[in-house]
């Protein structure tokens, strides 16, 4: 967290219901749909609250279907809380949307925002025009964006000659453009490849050290998380899971440590007190070292010699379990949750 | 509001439109085949007569360029764009900008309008003209009116086509809205068959309603066919008529903009 604690965004009980005319199956179902006009309410977010201080870089983290769209597009301004309070930069996002639009940047993974028909140059242009940005301001940015974002090579090419990877650096440039205090972005590395991922994961987390953009960002990739935010809002079903640390978080579940033992034969079924075997391979044997207190040395105690052991592999658990164990569990862990 | 920002998509506009150069060639042989479809077909109806009710057939060789190619009643292409970007939920790009939605496609077409000006009416009223003749404007007057018109007529079509197509907030798609205005249009728009020509009970309610001002009545006034009074006195009905859809359209879009359903995630 940045020293400026001064929060620039706070949710307080804010929840978004949306009314769905009820449909019917099949063909009659669709004709009695056309007279019937009952409502489903979805509770697409309920009841969340939190603060996020200026600097910060938050992962909201949640399943498909969990509201993070819902909540970042009422954070920029073009959804409408059905309940609660929501101040962006000091102001109702709704209320004030150009306003709020003008101090803020947004990239969604799943939406261009780019002219697919024209070079992406034009697009920045337009853009440079629509936030009224000084030239000179506008060229050192460009600058500093096509050479982070390496894209030198293609800021020429119509956006529909561009692969996905290129596009989404550009739809991130784009909308850095006009230095927002706030970039939103929602599940920006869907679809890209793992080096293409990386180059999108190094970017943000430099551009949230070195300009202080405070940064929140929806996915479902934990290694997005893992590698830009120190910070992680977990939602299901619309609630609040966890708000905090990631590191807090996989404290609290426990260190599940992994242990791989390799012989060079099968030396047969080996149970240990100290660790449990989850899998068994023959030669290859994995445990699940549950308490803390127990170290390697442990449980080569306990192993003992003899068995012809050629290799010891010990792994931390990723946060992807961690977060599994989680969800899994759902637990109302004292001090996890919020 | 960066102002600056509205004329930006004009030009942007516009050159989205060069990118696909076949578009232009098969527009323009599209509304030639149209255009002398309807011509051929005044042509018969006409069968040797001087005139019909006072309207001569270069009139209405005349007429259909203006009402036509000239005036574009057909807010078909207009309504899919804004219809699908609603429905697709991509309008929430322009949203997120610090930007009047209904402002910035008003400059949009404004773009769009220009680029089919230039490189589809004025070939075909260029090929019509040489082929079959075209009529100056009645008089001078009528002429300098007939601008007017034309200016008149522009923002009609588009408040028209703005306001149903917002409609799609409420129903998610823009197709029946489509079909709904292009019947009335075709009809109400005067474009395919002028008023004088129609049952006078019907020309009367016709005449009255804001869709007149879209083709009607800028080709009557360039063919003079409206005295010069009640050329300027039906200017000011359609600048009301302009001013009453302006006024439903702001408050239209201030509703449209609270009930936003983002579809697709």
């Amino acid at each position: 967290m940045g020293v400026m604690m001064t929060a620039i965004i706070a949710a307080s009980g804010v929840s978004k219901t949306f009314h769905q005319p009820k449909r019917f199956a099949g063909l009659r179902g669709a004709l009695k749909g056309l007279f019937n006009r009952d409502y489903t309410e979805i509770h697409a977010v309920t009841d969340i609250s939190f603060t996020i201080a200026a600097g910060e870089a938050v992962g909201y983290l949640g399943p498909n279907g969990a509201g993070k769209s819902t909540m970042i597009k009422m954070m920029t301004g073009i959804l409408v809380p059905s309940g609660g309070a929501l101040s962006v930069l000091g102001r109702a996002p709704h209320s004030h949307r150009m306003i709020n639009a003008a101090e803020i940047g947004v990239v969604f993974g799943q939406r261009s925002q780019l002219w697919w028909d024209l070079p992406v140059r034009d697009s920045f242009e337009l853009n440079r025009h629509i936030y009224d940005i000084p030239a000179a301001r506008y060229a050192e940015n460009l600058a500093y964006l096509s050479d982070m974002l390496a894209m030198v090579g293609y800021l020429d090419r119509p956006v529909r000659q561009l692969s996905l990877g290129q596009r989404m650096r550009a739809e991130i440039a784009m909308a850095l453009l006009h230095d927002p205090k706030i970039l939103f972005l929602d599940e920006p590395t869907i679809g890209l490849d793992v080096v293409a991922k990386d180059a999108v994961r190094k970017f943000l987390s430099k551009l949230n050290r070195e300009r202080g953009t405070t940064i929140i960002l929806t996915t479902h990739d934990l290694q997005d998380i893992e590698e830009i935010c120190p910070r992680l809002i977990m939602v299901d079903e619309g609630k609040l899971l966890f708000d905090g640390e990631v590191t807090r978080l996989r404290a609290a579940l426990g260190s599940r440590r992994r242990l791989t033992l390799t012989f060079g034969t099968d030396p047969g079924t080996i149970t240990l007190t100290t660790a449990t075997l989850t899998a068994d391979e023959g030669a290859a044997k994995h445990y699940l070292l549950e308490r803390e207190d127990i170290s390697l040395l442990d449980v080569l105690g306990e192993l003992g010699r003899g068995h012809g052991l050629k290799d010891i592999k010990l792994e931390e658990p990723d946060i992807e379990e961690v977060i599994r164990t989680f969800y899994q569990t759902k637990p109302t862990l004292a001090g996890v949750s919020p | 509001m960066k102002l600056g920002a509205y004329p930006a998509f004009t030009a942007t506009a516009f050159q989205a439109r060069l990118a696909y150069r076949n578009q232009v060639w098969s527009s323009v042989f599209g509304e030639l085949v149209a255009t002398f479809a309807f011509i051929a077909v005044w042509t018969a109806a006409f069968a040797d007569r001087g005139s019909v009710d006072g309207v001569s057939l270069p009139e209405m060789v005349t007429y259909v360029l203006i009402a036509g190619p000239l005036l574009q009643w057909n807010t078909t292409p207009f309504i899919r764009e804004v219809g699908d970007a609603i429905r697709t939920g991509n309008v929430t790009a322009y949203l997120l900008k610090p930007l009047h939605y209904p402002g910035l496609l008003l400059f949009n077409q404004l773009g769009n309008n220009a680029f089919e000006q230039v490189t589809i009416t004025l070939p075909v009223a260029i090929v019509v003209a040489l082929s079959v003749g075209l009529l100056p404007p009645a008089s001078f007057a009528h002429g300098a009116l007939f601008l007017a018109y034309w200016a008149v007529s522009w923002s009609m079509l588009f408040l028209i086509a703005t306001v149903v197509s917002l409609l799609a907030f409420w129903v998610l798609t823009a197709f029946a809205l489509d079909w709904f205005l292009r019947g009335i249009m075709a009809v109400a728009s005067g474009a395919i068959m002028p008023f004088w020509f129609m049952p006078a009970p019907l020309a009367t309610i016709l005449g009255n309603l804001p869709f007149a001002w879209v083709s009607y009545y800028p080709s009557a006034v360039y063919l003079g066919k409206l005295d010069i009074p009640a050329a300027f006195l039906h200017l000011a009905l359609g600048l009301a008529w302009l001013a009453a859809l302006g006024g439903f359209l702001a408050w239209l879009w201030s509703r449209a903009s609270r009930r936003l359903v983002v579809q697709g995630g």
